[in-house]
């Protein structure tokens, strides 16, 4: 028996924008949350592309928009109210932004007692460098990532998109939800002050324990395995697909079991036989010589082909995938039914990120499209708030709202 | 008072899924690992503790387990199997990341433990989830963020693709593992049902993934490797003085533009054209080229400083090295100081990521020892008597 959606009756006021924070806001309207973007309509709002579809349409789909002016003193008002009626305040501005609305948690908890915000800003709301600027690559280059996601020549090559959005934005969920049920336990709520630097190193791992613990620099991992020895590991050219002369298979082989099969998967040849080769020890002792071999083998392979020839001989093996493998290619996901169509007003279907998890006991994931800036104001306004239509005209005309 | 104090997990996850258990374990919640006697395969991978490889000085494995008590168990013997349902009948969540199947095999499977305990929430994570054609298959983080198009857009065009540092398909997966976890735990607040959690790493892992799926599910674009300019065109490394430094053309453009001209540095963006957001991003190649020239005779930490002091985005590339003495950081206590009484050392560790002005997270013991906290859960908590605990030993069980 299905029940309903975890998270529904909770109704957040989100103020966020750009990536991370709309990250969070996913996360909790695809569980049920209403989400109720507010926001700005003027000239430029588009300028992080379309909302129905792109990235845009993917983080912002089961949301609501209300347009409110949040530099008109009425538009604050309306704000206050929208967070009397809500459970949860999210925003990414940098510290001094809610502040200034009298819109933080001090300012809030005297209009909804039990109020839990979330400040997801770049570096915290305390310290020295609150106030510094901050988007998800910078983020990424003074954490450390840049510099030591280096190809062989030791070159910083980094991330090629923002991971630190990605990480702040599902950081923020969590948080959002430990917060919530210590409210739901003891009628309290509070304030997070959420850095997505921090986010971000958070998820560095062992390595910092490595400088801390041990003094040890840091070098660029490149095909080292960070989970325990293995050898053969990391990627390997594969044959062309057609045009594409870009494919790559991953590869990590730790056991001897592992060895064998993958020695049966390639067709044991002679070079195998090796004592050179034949333990793990000397494997990595001689990993330059063993990757050549391999990618004399890859590249006569197609990548997935030779994935599923190593997979049937139980070795970890897979491609990189790129963005066709991944949306169109990938049986797994396909089965799964990972990738969620909405429906856009003019009846196509865009397929959205899904949820990374099942509930064996939830209703069947489903979403809205992505709403336009504005599109959910007679909802927000009318329904919720109940403001009657010449009240609102009022308003647009004091500019606190955008029609 | 803690967020999640009176919650309790058992945690019977290794290497991929370690860190669920302790984002729980850092807001209060009683998180009991339980390994094989032999101890955990993450107590045998690397760093170590001045390079001394020993189950209990593996830096990887404090990492991960901080917070938690460990519970030595062998869930292949039935004895222990029965032990774990005893505890799994008063606890909130179970965590385990073994193979599709493999608790079923050992007495543990979801239909028995819902049984004995109607609220306990079950979250598996595995690499490709409990379903579909891959169930079965073998992947680490490597092949896991190859896989979830996490790789493939990072390094140099017409060279190998550069996999993340760390291991973020396993974090994405750990995170994803507790959010949904803690959904499963609303839920149960409405009627006091518990359910399955059935996270795939695959999946997380192209959750955490900003472009690739947005832009080919709605213009079939294929993202490219563009080396270090960004996806977005608006960010790329330039080399400088002691270093490397990451542009951004976003944020106040005329205070830039004023600073570079002062430098006597590229007069060309003094032309009225670069004001235009959309213009730079199309030129993008060519107005990096220009900066880079601009910031080469630049230190660092002069750059940064006097970038931000104009709110320009800039930020100097670094090594983790130096994050240890960020300012920001050390004032905000990021860093936790965990003393290991049994080593008369302490060590500065990461923390949690967000302040909570109720509910603060701290740390309330170290990593465990192996089995440090038999005794104390299966004598005083389930009730063993000395005698059985003795058998248990014997057989090894414990």
């Amino acid at each position: 028996m299905a029940r309903r959606a975890p998270l529904e009756g909770v109704r957040v006021a989100d103020f966020t924008w750009v990536v991370a924070g709309p990250v969070t806001t996913r996360i909790l309207a695809d569980q049920g949350a209403e989400v109720i973007k507010i926001e700005r309509k003027v000239a430029g709002s588009d300028a992080l592309g379309p909302r129905r579809t792109g990235l845009q349409g993917d983080i912002n789909r089961a949301k609501r928009s209300v347009a409110i002016n949040m530099a008109a003193p009425q538009g604050i008002e309306l704000a206050r109210r929208l967070v009397a009626k809500s459970d949860i305040v999210i925003d990414n501005f940098s510290a001094r932004v809610m502040r200034q609305w009298e819109m933080d948690y001090a300012s809030l908890v005297k209009v909804k007692p039990d109020i839990i915000c979330i400040s997801m800003s770049g570096f915290g709301h305390t310290g020295p460098r609150t106030d510094y600027v901050s988007y998800g690559p910078t983020l990424q280059a003074l954490a450390g990532f840049t510099l030591l996601m280096a190809n062989r020549r030791a070159e910083p090559a980094g991330y090629g998109y923002s991971y630190a959005d990605m990480a702040a934005g599902y950081t923020g969920a969590l948080a959002t939800l430990f917060a919530l049920w210590h409210r739901d336990k003891t009628g309290c709520g509070q304030f997070i002050d959420l850095s997505q630097f921090e986010s971000l190193i958070a998820v560095i791992g062992p390595a910092l324990l490595d400088i801390s613990v041990n003094g040890r620099r840091q070098d660029p991992p490149r095909a080292r395995s960070q989970e325990g020895p293995a050898a053969p590991h990391g990627v390997y050219r594969c044959r062309p697909l057609g045009e594409d002369d870009d494919r790559w298979l991953a590869l990590s082989v730790r056991t001897h079991g592992e060895w064998q099969g993958f020695v049966r998967a390639i067709g044991s040849p002679a070079w195998t036989a090796q004592p050179k080769f034949a333990t793990l020890f000397l494997r990595m002792r001689n990993a330059d010589e063993l990757d050549a071999r391999i990618e004399q083998w890859t590249c006569e392979q197609d990548a997935a082909q030779a994935m599923q020839l190593l997979q049937r001989e139980g070795v970890p093996a897979g491609l990189v995938a790129n963005g066709a493998d991944l949306c169109a290619r990938n049986a797994q996901l396909n089965a799964r039914g990972f990738w969620m169509p909405v429906t856009l007003p003019d009846g196509r279907t865009f397929r959205v990120t899904g949820i990374p998890f099942k509930l064996s006991d939830a209703p069947p994931p489903a979403a809205r499209c992505a709403p336009e800036i504005g599109d959910d104001n007679d909802y927000v306004l009318g329904e919720m708030l109940g403001l009657t239509r010449s009240e609102r005209e009022a308003l647009v005309g004091a500019g606190a709202i955008w029609p | 008072m803690s967020a999640l104090s009176g919650l309790r997990i058992l945690d019977l996850t290794d290497l991929r899924g370690a860190l669920c258990g302790r984002l729980f374990a850092d807001m209060g919640a009683d998180v009991i690992m339980v390994e094989p006697p032999a101890g955990a395969d993450s107590r045998r991978v690397g760093p170590f503790f001045d390079d001394q490889p020993h189950p209990n000085r593996s830096l990887f494995f404090w990492f991960y387990n901080l917070n938690k008590r460990s519970l030595t168990l062998d869930l292949s013997h039935a004895r222990g199997a029965e032990l774990l349902r005893a505890l799994a009948g008063s606890a909130d969540v179970l965590i385990e990341s073994f193979t599709p199947g493999r608790m079923e095999q050992i007495g543990l499977g979801w239909e028995k433990l819902h049984r004995l305990n109607p609220g306990l929430i079950l979250c598996s994570i595995t690499p490709f989830g409990h379903s579909g054609p891959w169930r079965d298959y073998k992947a680490d983080d490597l092949v896991l963020s190859g896989l979830g198009g996490m790789t493939y857009v990072n390094g140099f065009p017409g060279e190998a693709p550069v996999r993340p540092l760390g291991l973020q398909a396993y974090h994405s997966g750990a995170y994803y593992g507790a959010i949904g976890t803690m959904c499963a735990l609303m839920a149960r607040e409405r009627d006091g049902a518990g359910q399955r959690v059935d996270l795939s790493i695959l999946e997380a892992t192209a959750s955490a993934v900003e472009h690739v799926a947005p832009g080919y599910m709605s213009a079939g674009v294929v993202e490219q490797r563009r080396g270090t300019l960004h996806w977005t065109r608006y960010f790329r490394v330039g080399r400088c003085r002691d270093g490397y430094v990451m542009h951004c053309t976003l944020g106040d453009w005329t205070s830039l533009v004023e600073w570079v001209a002062a430098d006597s540095a590229a007069q060309e963006l003094l032309a009225p054209q670069w004001e235009d957001v959309s213009y730079r991003k199309e030129h993008a190649e060519r107005l990096f080229d220009i900066l880079d020239e601009w910031v080469k005779p630049y230190a660092r930490p002069e750059l940064l400083a006097r970038a931000q002091a104009l709110r320009i985005p800039y930020a100097s590339v670094r090594a983790p090295e130096e994050l240890f003495d960020d300012e920001q950081l050390l004032s905000r206590g990021f860093f936790v100081e965990v003393e290991h009484p049994e080593l008369g050392r302490k060590f500065r560790y990461p923390g949690a990521p967000y302040l909570f002005s109720a509910t603060p997270g701290k740390v309330h013991r170290r990593p465990p020892l192996l089995g440090e906290h038999t005794v104390e859960i299966l004598c005083a908590e389930l009730g063993l008597s000395p005698d059985e605990l003795a058998a248990l030993a014997g057989k090894r069980v414990i």
